[in-house]
């Protein structure tokens, strides 16, 4: 069964787009945890759990693309058909193992963002763990229930930072309404990446939409720093 | 109203003594940064022990941020706007 989607003349370059989301996530994760370090806002905290979810289903992907890059490599040098098998057969379950908690962890820190937004935190985490669970083990045979699932994640995150902005008019929460609407895009073009096309569309929607949380967490950086200037004139 | 946390109160402190660069007394910073008595008391003790804040002259009790208090300042900014991006 065909595991990953990425055209030849792709590889390599979707393992750069997910080392950069990889990258971007972690600086997420990085500033969340700083300040919550300063102001023991436990949102904070999750927000940054939920953001380290996410970079680690990154991490998760790089290295099980890296390792396919590899087996092909090693494939073509040796050139027999049974040690082919033999090698895709050994690795197998590393690969199934690593997509698993790719889409569980992304999953989860997409499930954990959409709540924080919301007044109460606590909700039916064990049904919705349960779902996630379900949804990671299914997307081994039928790998658009990821998609679909994260789809639907997306779409709530969205809508709840619309209700967001509606409160703090804050043009940084409008960009990462625009980041997180062009994750949703990306998802329904994976939903359709058997054709080549759809998937090396995906992945640039999904590097443009990184762009745009790159872009934010400067914005948000420069805003700080903006503020003291202002005092000091 | 929503009561400002004891992290909150250090900020708007600071922001009060920012805006005025060649230093501000004790008592403007009580009514600009809508303080008690006791309370500015308690909290410039606690910027002095951090040295978020010093006196301009020996002689004179005007109270200036200094570079530590600036980045202090600088990076709660930043928390704050995160915050506020995200809806915390």
């Amino acid at each position: 069964m065909k595991i990953v989607f990425t055209p030849d003349w792709f590889l390599g370059h979707d393992v750069l787009i997910d080392v950069f989301s990889f990258v971007i996530l972690f600086l997420f994760f990085l500033f969340s945890i700083k300040s919550y370090k300063l102001n023991k806002n436990k949102r904070l905290l999750y927000l940054g759990i939920g953001f380290l979810l996410i970079a680690l289903a990154e991490l998760s992907i790089i290295l099980t693309k890296f390792a396919i890059f590899y087996d092909t490599t090693l494939t073509s040098s040796i050139g027999g058909l049974i040690i082919t098998y033999q090698v895709v057969s050994s690795v197998d379950i590393i690969y199934y193992l690593s997509f698993f908690f790719e889409r569980l962890f992304t999953l989860s820190g997409l499930y954990i963002i959409y709540r924080l937004p919301l007044k109460k935190l606590s909700g039916d985490f064990v049904l919705v763990s349960y779902f996630i669970i379900i949804a990671s083990v299914m997307c081994h045979n039928f790998y658009y229930i990821y998609h679909l699932t994260a789809l639907i994640f997306l779409g709530l995150i969205t809508r709840n930072y619309i209700k967001v902005y509606r409160k703090n008019k804050s043009a940084n929460t409008q960009i990462f309404i625009l980041a997180m609407s062009l994750l949703a895009i990306s998802q329904v073009m994976f939903v359709l990446s058997k054709v080549s096309y759809f998937y090396v569309t995906a992945q640039i929607i999904q590097l443009t939409s990184y762009i745009t949380l790159l872009i934010l967490i400067i914005k948000i950086t420069k805003n700080g720093k903006k503020k003291q200037d202002k005092h000091n004139l | 109203m929503e009561r400002r946390s004891r992290i909150n109160i250090i900020y708007d402190i600071l922001r009060v003594i920012q805006e005025r660069v060649g230093g501000i007394k004790k008592t403007h910073i009580m009514y600009r940064a809508n303080l008690s008595h006791n309370q500015m008391k308690l909290y410039l003790a606690e910027l002095y022990k951090k040295r978020f804040i010093e006196n301009t002259d020996a002689d004179k009790p005007l109270i200036k941020i200094t570079k530590k208090g600036q980045d202090f300042f600088r990076q709660y900014a930043q928390v704050k706007e995160f915050e506020k991006t995200f809806g915390l």
